[in-house]
C-alpha cells in the first residue's frame, strides 16, 4: 500500500479531490456545531451526492465530514453547553465552565489543538499499523467488551461533580432508560407498556439532547433574564502558547492512545473513549483536582480521545470490513455501491484507494486547524444575539435535528421530557454527565456481560479466570474504584 | 355557511375522483425502515430516481429507522391508504416481527405493490474451519453436545432464522448455543475470532470475509457455488429447507386497485431499468420482481411457512 502513495496523493492533489478536502472538512464542521445534527446525520445528508462521484472523493467526502462534525461538535459543547454529539457530552463539563470565565476562545484553541494533534496521531497509526490493530480487535470478545466497558462505568464516579451518590443516581438512570426498548437475547419488549413507539428504545441522541441543551434553556429561563446581549464572550480561537502545554504533554499522549486503541474495538465508540479519556485524565493529570471547573486538561483529555477514533475506527473497517460504528458503516456501504468488495482482502486489492484514504484522512486533519480557526471567526458574531433568540434558536435547531434523524415525531417528546427532567434533577444538584455515561455504555455492558454467560454457561467467574485481557482491566476497574477510598482512608489514619 | 359546506363536499367529491385517475398528483414517499446508509435505505435510493421516471412524478426516500423495522411499518399502517406513502419492507418487518411482537399490523394490513429483491441465505464457517459439510457438523455436534456456537445479528431476524432452520431441521438445535449479536458486523467478527463457529446470511454478506458455504437455503445450487449443497440436499424439509431475505413494497390495505395498478407498473418499469440494473449489480443485489397479485400471494404464503420457524426458534 505504502508504495502507492506517490499515486494516492496525485488523486488528492486534484481539483475535485481538494474540493472534495475542504468543502467536506467545512460542511462537516458546521454540522457538527449545530445542535442534534450528530456525526451520522452529517454523513447522511452527504451520502447522496457521493453516489455520483469516483470511488475516492466518495468516501474522502464522506472522511472530511465525519472528522469535521466531531471536532464541530466541540464548537457547540464549549460555547453553548450543547453537545452536538454524544461524543462531546465530556467536552461540556470543562469547556462551557471556561467559556463562563470569558475564556471561550481559548477553551476551543485547547479543543481544536487536541482535535488536530488526536486526528492525525490516529491518521499516522492508520496508515502503519492497520493490521496489527485489527488483530488486537479480533482479541476482544465480549467478555472482553465487558470487562472494558465495566472500567468505563467507574468514569461515572470522576464526572460526578458535587455528590458521588448522587452521580451514581443519575448513572443508574441512565442505565435504566438505556433497557427500554426490545431485549438484546430474547427479543421480547421491556418496558414498552404495549405503546410500538417504545420498540426501539429512548433515542440517545434525543435524551442528550435533552438533557444538556434544553434543561440548560430551562435554566437560564428560570433565572432573571440577562440584560447584557452576550452569552459569552467570544471573538475567535485563542490557540494555546507554548508555556501552557508545560505538565499537559502527558495527558494529551494518553488520550490519543485511549482513543487509538478504543476505536479499534468495534461497537464502543467515540463517546466511550472521550469519557474514559477524561477519567483517566482526571485521575492521573497533575491538574486533576480542577477538572469539572474549566480544567484545560478536561477539554484535551475529552477532544484528542474521540478525534483519535476516527482513525481507529477506519482500522475494522478496512482491514477487516468490520463497520466500528454506524458512520464507518455507511462507508463500507458506499464501498459496496461503488462495486467494491469490503474485507479482509480490501487493501491487497485496492492498495491505490485505500492509500488514497489513508492520506486524506490525515490531509483532513491538517486542514481541521485553519478551517475551525475561520469558521469559528465566522461564528462569533452570532453569539452576540440576545439570549433570549439565542435560546429561542437553541431549541428550533435542537428539534430540527432530532426529527431529523428518525424522522419520528415521538423523539421530539422524548426530547422534551429529557429536558424536564434534566432540569429538575440538575435543580437538585444532580450531575447529567453519568446519565449519559450510563446510557452509553449500559446496552452494551448489558449484551456482552449476557453473551459471555451464554458462552460460560452462566460461570460469572470464568470471564476473568480464562480471560488475562479481561481480568487486567476488571483489576483496573476496582483500583479506579478502590485506590481514591483507601487513600482517603490512609490520610485520616495519618492525621 | 350552507355555501361552503357545499363547496367543501364537492371539493371532496373532486378530490376522490381525481385521486384514482390523476394518481400522482404529488411527490410519492418512500419510507426505509432502517438508518440512512443500510443496505434498505441505498437499495431505495437506487430505485428513487428510475421509479418517479417511470410514474411521472417526484418521489423522495425517508427513514424511520428502530426496533428492527416495526416502527415504521407500525407507523404506516396507521396512515390512509393513498398511495402517496410506500414502505419497503423485507421478509422479516412484513412477517416475522408481526409474529413475535405486540405490533399494531399484521397478514392484513397491507397493500402489497411488488417485490424488489430476494436473495438466499447461506450457512458458512471460516475457510481454516475443520468442517466440510453438514454431515461433519452433525457429527460434532452430536460428540460434544453444548460446546458449539452459532452466532445470530438478533433474535428473531433472518440471520437467526437461517441457524434455526438448519439446526433444526438436523434436529440437533438443543446441543448448540445461540449467540445474538447486534448486526451482522459484530457476528462476522467474532465468526472470525473463532468465538461463533456458525453464521448465515446472504451472499454479498459472505463476500465480506474469508469465509466458506456449507450449504445454501434456495431450490437449486447458486452460480457462484456449484459444489455447496442446498438445504433439501442436505436433509433439511419443508417449510425449513428455503431461506430467502426478501423485500417489496407495501401501501396501507384497502388502496384502490387502480392507484396499485399505476404503482406496480411504475414499480416494474423502475425494476427493469438499465440504470437500477448497474445499481443492483454494482451493490450484490438479486433482483425478484413480482406484480402486485404475485407478489400477495407470495407474502401470504411466506406469513404462514415462518410460522414454523419461528416455532422451532422459540421466539
Amino acid at each position: 500500500m505504502l508504495s502507492s502513495l506517490p499515486e494516492a496523493i496525485g488523486i488528492l492533489l486534484s481539483l475535485e479531490g481538494l474540493l472534495v478536502l475542504v468543502l467536506g472538512t467545512v460542511l462537516g464542521i458546521v454540522l457538527g456545531a449545530m445542535p442534534g445534527i450528530g456525526s451520522t446525520v452529517a454523513v447522511a445528508i452527504v451520502l447522496p451526492f457521493t453516489l455520483t462521484m469516483s470511488q475516492a472523493p466518495a468516501i474522502l467526502l464522506l472522511l472530511a465530514v465525519y472528522a469535521g462534525s466531531v471536532y464541530g461538535g466541540s464548537i457547540a459543547a464549549i460555547l453553548i453547553n450543547t453537545p452536538g454529539t454524544p461524543q462531546s457530552a465530556a467536552t461540556c463539563l470543562d469547556g462551557y465552565p471556561m467559556a463562563q470565565r470569558g475564556e471561550a476562545g481559548l477553551a476551543l484553541g485547547w479543543a481544536t489543538v487536541a482535535s488536530v494533534i488526536g486526528g492525525l496521531v490516529s491518521a499516522v497509526v492508520l496508515i502503519f499499523a492497520a493490521p496489527q490493530l485489527a488483530a488486537f480487535a479480533l482479541e476482544f470478545g465480549p467478555i472482553e467488551t465487558f470487562a472494558l466497558i465495566l472500567l468505563g462505568m467507574t468514569c461515572i464516579v470522576s464526572v460526578s461533580t458535587g455528590s458521588v451518590v448522587k452521580g451514581l443516581m443519575a448513572g443508574m438512570i441512565g442505565i435504566f432508560l438505556s433497557t427500554v426498548g426490545g431485549d438484546p437475547i430474547l427479543g421480547e419488549m421491556r418496558f414498552t407498556f404495549g405503546n410500538w413507539q417504545l420498540f426501539a428504545g429512548f433515542n440517545l441522541l434525543a435524551v442528550v439532547i435533552g438533557v444538556f441543551a434544553l434543561s440548560e434553556v430551562f435554566m437560564r429561563a428560570s433565572a432573571p433574564l440577562s440584560r447584557v446581549s452576550e452569552l459569552v464572550a467570544f471573538s475567535g480561537i485563542v490557540l494555546p502558547s507554548r508555556a501552557m502545554w508545560k505538565g499537559r504533554l502527558r495527558n494529551l499522549s494518553k488520550s490519543v492512545v485511549i482513543g487509538n486503541l478504543i476505536g479499534v474495538l468495534p461497537g464502543t465508540g467515540a463517546a466511550t473513549a472521550a469519557f474514559i479519556s477524561y477519567a483517566e485524565g482526571r485521575r492521573s493529570s497533575p491538574n486533576g483536582a480542577g477538572f469539572g471547573k474549566g480544567e484545560p486538561d478536561g477539554i484535551v483529555s475529552s477532544e484528542a480521545a474521540n478525534n483519535a477514533v476516527t482513525g481507529g475506527a477506519l482500522v475494522p473497517t478496512m482491514a477487516l470490513g468490520i463497520p466500528g460504528d454506524a458512520i464507518t458503516a455507511v462507508m463500507l456501504a458506499t464501498l459496496t455501491l461503488h462495486g467494491i468488495t469490503p474485507g479482509p482482502k480490501l487493501v491487497d486489492d485496492n492498495p491505490t484507494l485505500i492509500a488514497a484514504i489513508f492520506a486524506g484522512f490525515f490531509v483532513i486533519n491538517l486542514l481541521l486547524l485553519p478551517l475551525g480557526m475561520l469558521l469559528s471567526r465566522v461564528a462569533a458574531p452570532i453569539l452576540r444575539v440576545r439570549e433570549a433568540f439565542m435560546m429561542t434558536a437553541i431549541v428550533i435547531l435542537c428539534a430540527v435535528g432530532i426529527y431529523f434523524v428518525r424522522g419520528n415525531p415521538f423523539d421530539l417528546l422524548v426530547m422534551g421530557g429529557a429536558g424536564v427532567v434534566g432540569f429538575l434533577l440538575r435543580r437538585q444538584g444532580f450531575p447529567m454527565a453519568p446519565l449519559v455515561i450510563g446510557m452509553v455504555l449500559g446496552p452494551t455492558l448489558e449484551l456482552t456481560l449476557r453473551q459471555g454467560l451464554i458462552l460460560t454457561d452462566g460461570n460469572f467467574l470464568a470471564f476473568f479466570t480464562g480471560h488475562p485481557i479481561a481480568l487486567v482491566l476488571a483489576i483496573a476497574a476496582l483500583l479506579a474504584l478502590g485506590l481514591p477510598v483507601l487513600r482517603a482512608l490512609l490520610r485520616r489514619n495519618a492525621a | 355557511m350552507k355555501l361552503t359546506y357545499m363547496i367543501a363536499a364537492s371539493l371532496t367529491v373532486a378530490a376522490t375522483t381525481a385521486s384514482a385517475q390523476d394518481f400522482p398528483e404529488r411527490p410519492i414517499n418512500l419510507i426505509a425502515p432502517f438508518n440512512a446508509g443500510g443496505g434498505t435505505d441505498l437499495l431505495l435510493r437506487g430505485l428513487a430516481p428510475h421509479f418517479a421516471e417511470a410514474i411521472g412524478s417526484d418521489v423522495f426516500v425517508s427513514n424511520m429507522a428502530g426496533g428492527s423495522g416495526t416502527v415504521a411499518a407500525s407507523a404506516l399502517q396507521g396512515q390512509r391508504a393513498d398511495g402517496y406513502q410506500l414502505a419497503y419492507m423485507s421478509v422479516t418487518v412484513s412477517t416475522i416481527q408481526p409474529q413475535i411482537k405486540n405490533v399494531p399490523y399484521g397478514l392484513d394490513s397491507w397493500t402489497p405493490i411488488c417485490s424488489i429483491a430476494a436473495s438466499p441465505t447461506l450457512l458458512f464457517v471460516t475457510n481454516d474451519s475443520p468442517f466440510q459439510s453438514m454431515e461433519d457438523v452433525v457429527a460434532a455436534v452430536k460428540e460434544e453436545p453444548g460446546k458449539y456456537v452459532f452466532g445470530s445479528s438478533g433474535p428473531g431476524a433472518i440471520t437467526h432464522l437461517t441457524m434455526v432452520a438448519a439446526f433444526a431441521g438436523l434436529e440437533i438445535i438443543d446441543d448448540m448455543k445461540h449467540l445474538p449479536f447486534q448486526g451482522s458486523g459484530p457476528a462476522i467478527k467474532e465468526l472470525t475470532a473463532g468465538n461463533i463457529q456458525f453464521f448465515g446470511d446472504t451472499e454479498i454478506l459472505m463476500n465480506r470475509g474469508d469465509f466458506r458455504p456449507l450449504m445454501v437455503f434456495s431450490d437449486e445450487r447458486l452460480e457462484n457455488f456449484p459444489d455447496v449443497p442446498t438445504a433439501t440436499e442436505v436433509g433439511i424439509e419443508a417449510p425449513l429447507n428455503e431461506l430467502y431475505l426478501w423485500g417489496g413494497l407495501f401501501a396501507p390495505a384497502g388502496l384502490d386497485p387502480e392507484v396499485t395498478a399505476t404503482l406496480e407498473s411504475a414499480c416494474e418499469a423502475a425494476v427493469a431499468s438499465d440504470g437500477f440494473g448497474a445499481f443492483a449489480a454494482n451493490s450484490g443485489t438479486v433482483i425478484k420482481y413480482r406484480g402486485a397479485e404475485e407478489f400477495d400471494a407470495f407474502y401470504r404464503a411466506q406469513y404462514e411457512s415462518n410460522a414454523a420457524l419461528i416455532e422451532a426458534a422459540g421466539l
